[in-house]
């Protein structure tokens, strides 16, 4: 699978509902790689309304930038919720599908 | 699902997606390799998925792009392979030996066999020339 089959892509619940769409996906270094550096290990989606600007990174806390521009990512991005990947039942033409309600 | 405050996640936690995806991808000396178009994920042992590899090329930035610039970029890479089923130039994540404002790779272009654009003036353009395979005779 690749990283651009699940960014972009539309979540739903068990039962259909649409949680939003994946704007990022949160990740540790604690993967494992045969090489010198951890590979990055994807732990959560970051699942929002919308997907606008969610490319500019504003809507992470730690960000710097233009203070309006970062107020307005933010405040679209407000309701972004993280998603276990553990959730994740299948992915299917844009679309996540989880296989348990997320809490 | 919570708040991004999520239980597990640290302040070593990074967003995939702006920390590698469009990065520079250097050699040892800083030459420049390629960008990272894509990466390939595969589920890991202890949960979660893991970066396997960095994708390169049109045919990893393709699916990304929007609407039909994507699909043209896609459908043009296809039609100047020489390979009848291409894949993006893919580059095993054991060899990235840095992760900062470039990712720095163990090796050089050459040795890790990933310059298409290279390879593809040489099969096409280069060695069409008269004499072009007797350079040194």
């Amino acid at each position: 699978m690749r990283a651009s089959e699940l960014l972009a892509a539309e979540v739903r619940t068990v039962d259909g509902r649409r949680l939003g769409v994946v704007t990022g996906l949160r990740c540790s270094l604690d993967g494992p790689s045969q090489g010198p550096t951890p590979a990055p290990r994807v732990r959560a989606l970051v699942v929002t309304g919308r997907h606008v600007g969610a490319a500019l990174g504003y809507q992470q806390e730690n960000q710097r930038g233009p203070w309006l521009v970062r107020a307005l990512i933010r405040a679209l991005h407000r309701r972004s919720r993280l998603v276990d990947v553990g959730l994740i039942d299948r992915v299917e033409a844009g679309t996540v599908r989880l296989s348990a309600e997320p809490d | 699902m919570t708040d991004e405050s999520f239980d597990d996640m640290t302040d070593e936690s990074f967003d995939l997606r702006l920390r590698l995806l469009d990065r520079q991808v250097v050699d040892p000396d800083g030459a420049m390799i390629c960008k990272v178009d894509d990466v390939e994920l595969a589920p890991a042992d202890g949960g979660g998925y893991v970066v396997t590899a960095l994708l390169a090329g049109p045919l990893a930035l393709g699916p990304r792009l929007p609407g039909r610039l994507g699909r043209w970029t896609v459908a043009l890479a296809r039609r100047w392979s020489d390979d009848p089923e291409p894949s993006p130039r893919r580059i095993p994540f054991e060899r990235v030996t840095e992760l900062g404002s470039a990712v720095v790779l163990d090796r050089s272009r050459d040795q890790l066999g990933i310059a298409g654009l290279e390879d593809w003036v040489r099969t096409h353009v280069i060695d069409r020339i008269p004499g072009s395979r007797h350079a040194s005779e």
